[in-house]
Order: C-alpha cells, then sequence, then structure tokens
C-alpha cells in the first residue's frame, strides 16, 4: 500500500505542475494569449482526483498496523485469510436495476412514458438490493 | 520427493485490512470530480467567450439567498458528521430525550442531515423559479445553459445524497444487531455528502463569489 500512495503523491505533484505550466504557456503563446479553461481545469482537478485517493490510502495505510500480506514478499497465501468483507454469493437485482436504468434512458430516447415505468422499477430493484440481506432467511 | 518449506510470515494476521467499500467510495470520488471538472470547464470557457453577458446576468443572482442555503448546506455536513460518530460507537438510535442533542445516536442526527439537505433542494428550486420569471432559463443564453448544468446535476447530486440517506436510515431500522457492515454504510454516505458539500464551496465561489 505504501508504494501506491507514493505512486499516488508523484501523479498528484506531476498534475498540479503541468496545470500551472498550460496556464502559462497558454498566457505567452502568441496565438493565443489567454486562458485555455478546459485543458488548465482538466489538470487541476486530475491532480486534485489524485490527492483525494492519495491522501485517504495514506491514511489507510496508517490505520492498518503494518503490511498486507499482498505487500510482502515473504507472505503465504494463508497469510491473506482473514476476513475480506461482504460479499455476496449471487443476486438478481443487479441484472433488475440495469434493466429498470435502460428503460429510464429507453423512455428518455423514444417516449417518457416508459421512462415512468423504468423509474417505478428502479425505486424496486435499488430498495431490494440495499435490503436483500437484510430480510428473509438472509435478516441479519 | 517434493517438499514445500511453508515459511509461516510473522505479523500478517494482526494487520487490519482496509475496508473495501471505503476505498472503492473514495475511488468512485475521483471519478466524480472529473465529472465535476467537465462542468467547471464548460462554465469557465463560456464565461471566458462571452464576458458581457455574464456582467448582465449575473447581476439576476440572489447572492444573500443563495449564502443562506450554502451555510444550511455546509453545516448539513457537520450534523452528518455527528450521525457517523454515533454509526461508529454503534448508536443507532437516542440514549435520552428527543431535544438531547449529547444523546442521539445515528438515526437522529440523520434524520436532521436529511432535512438540511432537503431545505438545500427547496431553496434551489426556489431561486430557479425566480431565475426563470427573469428570463434566465436552460436555453435562453449561454450563461443559462452553464448555470442550469452546473447547479442542476449539483442539485441532483444532493437529491442522490438524500434518497442515500434515506436507505441508510432504513438499515438502522432494518437490522436486528448494527454491526461493522450498517456503519460502513453511514460511513461511505458521508463520504459522498461531504464530497458534494465541498464542490458546492466551489461552485459559490465561482457564480456567487467570482461571477
Amino acid at each position: 500500500m505504501n508504494a501506491n500512495v507514493k505512486l499516488y503523491w508523484i501523479l498528484t505533484v506531476f498534475f498540479l505542475l503541468l496545470s500551472g505550466l498550460y496556464t502559462v504557456w497558454s498566457l505567452l503563446d502568441a496565438s493565443h494569449q489567454r486562458v485555455e479553461w478546459v485543458g488548465t481545469i482538466a489538470l487541476l482537478l486530475s491532480g486534485l482526483l489524485f490527492l483525494l485517493i492519495g491522501f485517504y490510502l495514506s491514511k489507510v495505510h496508517a490505520a492498518q498496523g503494518g503490511e498486507l500480506a499482498e505487500d510482502r514478499l515473504d507472505a503465504n497465501i494463508e497469510d491473506g485469510d482473514a476476513e475480506q468483507g461482504h460479499y455476496s454469493p449471487w443476486s438478481w437485482w443487479p441484472i433488475v436495476l440495469a434493466g429498470a436504468a435502460s428503460l429510464v434512458f429507453l423512455g428518455v430516447a423514444i417516449g417518457a412514458w416508459i421512462a415512468f415505468i423504468g423509474g417505478g422499477i428502479l425505486v424496486v430493484s435499488l430498495v431490494g438490493w440495499t435490503y436483500e440481506y437484510y430480510r428473509g432467511y438472509f435478516a441479519r | 520427493m517434493t517438499t514445500a518449506a511453508l515459511n509461516r510470515s510473522l505479523g500478517a494476521q494482526s494487520v487490519q485490512r482496509p475496508n473495501t467499500v471505503a476505498v472503492g467510495t473514495i475511488v468512485w470520488l475521483g471519478s466524480e470530480v472529473m465529472f465535476f471538472a467537465g462542468l467547471f470547464a464548460i462554465y469557465f470557457t463560456l464565461k471566458s467567450t462571452s464576458p458581457e453577458l455574464w456582467a448582465e446576468q449575473t447581476a439576476k443572482l440572489n447572492v444573500p439567498f443563495a449564502t443562506l442555503i450554502t451555510i444550511i448546506l455546509v453545516l448539513s455536513s457537520v450534523t452528518c458528521q455527528f450521525g457517523v460518530f454515533a454509526a461508529e460507537r454503534m448508536q443507532v438510535r437516542r440514549t435520552g430525550k428527543l431535544f438531547d442533542m449529547r444523546k442521539w445516536g445515528m438515526t437522529e442526527w440523520f434524520f436532521l442531515t436529511y432535512s438540511m439537505g432537503a431545505v438545500f433542494v427547496t431553496g434551489q428550486v426556489f431561486e430557479y423559479a425566480t431565475l426563470v420569471s427573469e428570463h434566465v432559463s436552460l436555453s435562453s443564453d449561454s450563461y443559462g445553459s452553464a448555470f442550469y448544468i452546473t447547479t442542476g446535476f449539483h442539485g441532483l447530486h444532493v437529491a442522490g445524497g438524500l434518497i442515500a440517506f434515506l436507505l441508510v436510515l432504513g438499515r438502522g431500522f432494518a437490522v436486528k444487531n448494527f454491526g461493522h457492515k450498517e456503519a460502513t454504510s453511514a460511513i461511505v454516505v458521508s463520504y459522498y455528502w461531504h464530497f458534494v458539500d465541498v464542490v458546492w464551496i466551489g461552485l459559490f465561489l465561482i457564480i456567487y463569489v467570482l461571477k
């Protein structure tokens, strides 16, 4: 994780520098002579993107109290057998949600009435997916 | 005969694994940064191509009102964070009286946050209605397009956050034992909420202060 964090810091500095360089260049360029906003903002916020993830990963790395098994050269497979998080073995809800989103966009393209049907299914699938492991046999 | 030496590496067991949901949310918020980068680029490009139009149309903005709803949205981030603190100590509901905020749980703080976010969106709708009556609309000119696309997409994000708060609140009510999984969903929704809040501070400075 430490290597990842360092890569993100390098990319942050790189994009922030590039944003400044790009702005100065567009000001100095004889055929332009003013700030070219699209590039300046895209580069500046690319820098912020890497800053955000780099900062968060540095906090995560500091909190984990050691290196993960996958970051150690002397680790064995079973060293990484601790709990990884909750993973659904199978679920139909993502497919329902994707279908509902398709209906919404289809409705925007060919007739608003389809979007309303899609919106209804969208709500059902969102609630269904969020509460899949909170009801019935799987209730926590 | 083949043998494989299994040298048990010391210390690997005690490592706290990163929460994949939280890290994934931050990476997704990184992509949201770039989404809003596109919107900021639209705004600044149109502004630089028609400065007279900007001078004329920004005069119609109600800055004190926008400041008021901005303060409400920023304070909602504070109340959201108190809800996260409650979720982190696994406290879903209040232990004291209704107005004893020191003993509030996640549910009370998130309901307050939801109300403040809803006030912000309502304020935005009121602001849009006023501006449309003053002939600033999505299709009126490039200022209208830039204004409504940037603030509108932000408003949709706030509305999406409100739905996410409802789903997290529902989990608090549905679950028998509030645990790390439920606390994680509360925490990642707070990440999203703080992100949307920061984006609004940027939009507010650019649209209402810088003009």
